[in-house]
């Protein structure tokens, strides 16, 4: 079982805002958080990690601006279904692309290379394919 | 974890590796941050403890007061004074226990400044989870019960009955506003942890200061303490039959609900 849990280091040269939303994001996206998942408040996230309440702050709003996570008035943040609507998506577009490749007898790792390069021109620099480990 | 600056007694550190091991984690190293946050508690929850003696202590010495002074028809008391001097002690006991709050939440301050990583949960732990919903539903039930034992006294036509009932009533409030305050401080209270490890760690400690600060038994004791012998019959019995009630619940609750230490590994794994 994996832990939930987010980890802050100060000595990562990444900014601690960035290492929570992209953590925040992971979780949300690989359904580690459930969607309706209730976060803590920004006040206290920052005192359980030693931030500065600006700095969650920030990684919160970002993860608003992509969808994931929905701040209702006083009731606090919580994820939204947005991460599997995203992947619901991208599932059916992979589908209606391996029957396009299949209907035109591509060989399947010329597609996957189709889909690869595809990507890297899409995607930015940080999240593309090759930077993955 | 990151060891601390502060100093450690080894013997502080040989509970904290007993303490571990009793939660299953073993195979964590005892350090000496996990030592001094643990000596803290157990020091504060001693002092606690003594608090809560002295609140029976304080009460049994109204009842006294009230035995030698007061007739049952109410004639030579000296109604207020003792009343008003318990409930201030009350008083000065929850202020005691805010400075004690502050005692370990600084010391988990200083622990959690140290650390150069800092982990967290992503979702709020509620009071449900810390407390679980039969433990909960057990301690607020023998709260309940004491209660409304100490109310069926007030309705006795003895006026000593009644008067002890009045400190019992006094006594069983500080008792249940200090829950609620405790209860309410280990929910804001910050995670002081670095990896799974410590994480999980931190929310055992935090289950069982929850299960600590709700224990029910102060509430199946103090009617029995203050008005068995007193009261009429029906009453003492009924109060002397909340004890092994009490206890029999809290024993089946143990039982039949996972430990601490499972609690929260649920807790930390399953987000």
């Amino acid at each position: 079982m994996t832990a939930a849990m987010i980890v802050i280091d100060a000595g990562s040269p990444v900014p601690p805002f960035e290492q929570l939303r992209a953590q925040l994001a992971r979780q949300i996206q690989d359904r580690t958080l459930a969607v309706g998942a209730r976060l803590p408040t920004i006040r206290r996230l920052a005192a359980d990690l030693g931030l500065a309440v600006n700095t969650v702050g920030r990684a919160y709003r970002e993860l608003e601006e992509a969808g994931l996570i929905e701040t209702r008035g006083r009731a606090g943040s919580f994820v939204t279904a947005a991460g599997e609507e995203a992947r619901e998506r991208a599932r059916v577009a992979a589908a209606g692309y391996a029957a396009a490749v299949a209907a035109l007898g591509l060989d399947p790792d010329e597609a996957l290379r189709i889909v690869e390069a595809a990507l890297r021109s899409a995607l930015p620099a940080g999240s593309r394919p090759e930077n993955r480990s | 974890m990151a060891s601390g600056s502060e100093r450690e007694r080894p013997l502080d550190v040989r509970r904290a590796r007993e303490w571990l091991g009793w939660h299953g984690l073993g195979e964590a190293t005892p350090t000496p941050l996990l030592a001094r946050r643990l000596a803290v508690r157990r020091r504060a929850r001693l002092a606690h403890h003594v608090m809560l003696a002295v609140l029976i202590l304080a009460a049994a010495l109204v009842q006294l007061h009230n035995l030698v002074s007061v007739t049952p028809d109410g004639s030579g008391r000296g109604w207020p004074w003792p009343l008003v001097a318990l409930t201030g002690l009350v008083a000065a006991l929850l202020a005691g226990r805010a400075l004690l709050e502050s005692w370990v939440r600084r010391v988990d301050r200083q622990a959690g400044a140290a650390l150069t990583r800092r982990a967290a949960h992503p979702v709020q732990v509620s009071w449900r989870e810390l407390l679980g919903r039969p433990y909960a539903a057990c301690a607020a039930g023998i709260h309940a019960a004491a209660f409304v034992l100490a109310a069926g006294a007030l309705a006795i036509d003895d006026t000593r009955v009644r008067y002890a009932a009045v400190v019992l009533l006094i006594a069983l409030a500080g008792v249940g506003v200090a829950a609620a305050l405790e209860l309410r401080d280990l929910l804001a209270r910050p995670v002081v942890a670095e990896d799974e490890v410590s994480l999980t760690a931190d929310v055992i400690m935090r289950i069982e200061d929850a299960h600590e600060a709700v224990s029910p038994g102060m509430a199946w004791s103090l009617p029995v303490v203050l008005l068995c012998g007193t009261a009429p019959a029906w009453w003492s019995l009924t109060s002397v039959g909340l004890v092994p009630l009490g206890v029999a619940a809290v024993v089946l609750v143990q039982l039949r609900t996972p430990g601490s230490a499972a609690a929260a590994r649920r807790l930390v794994g399953a987000r």
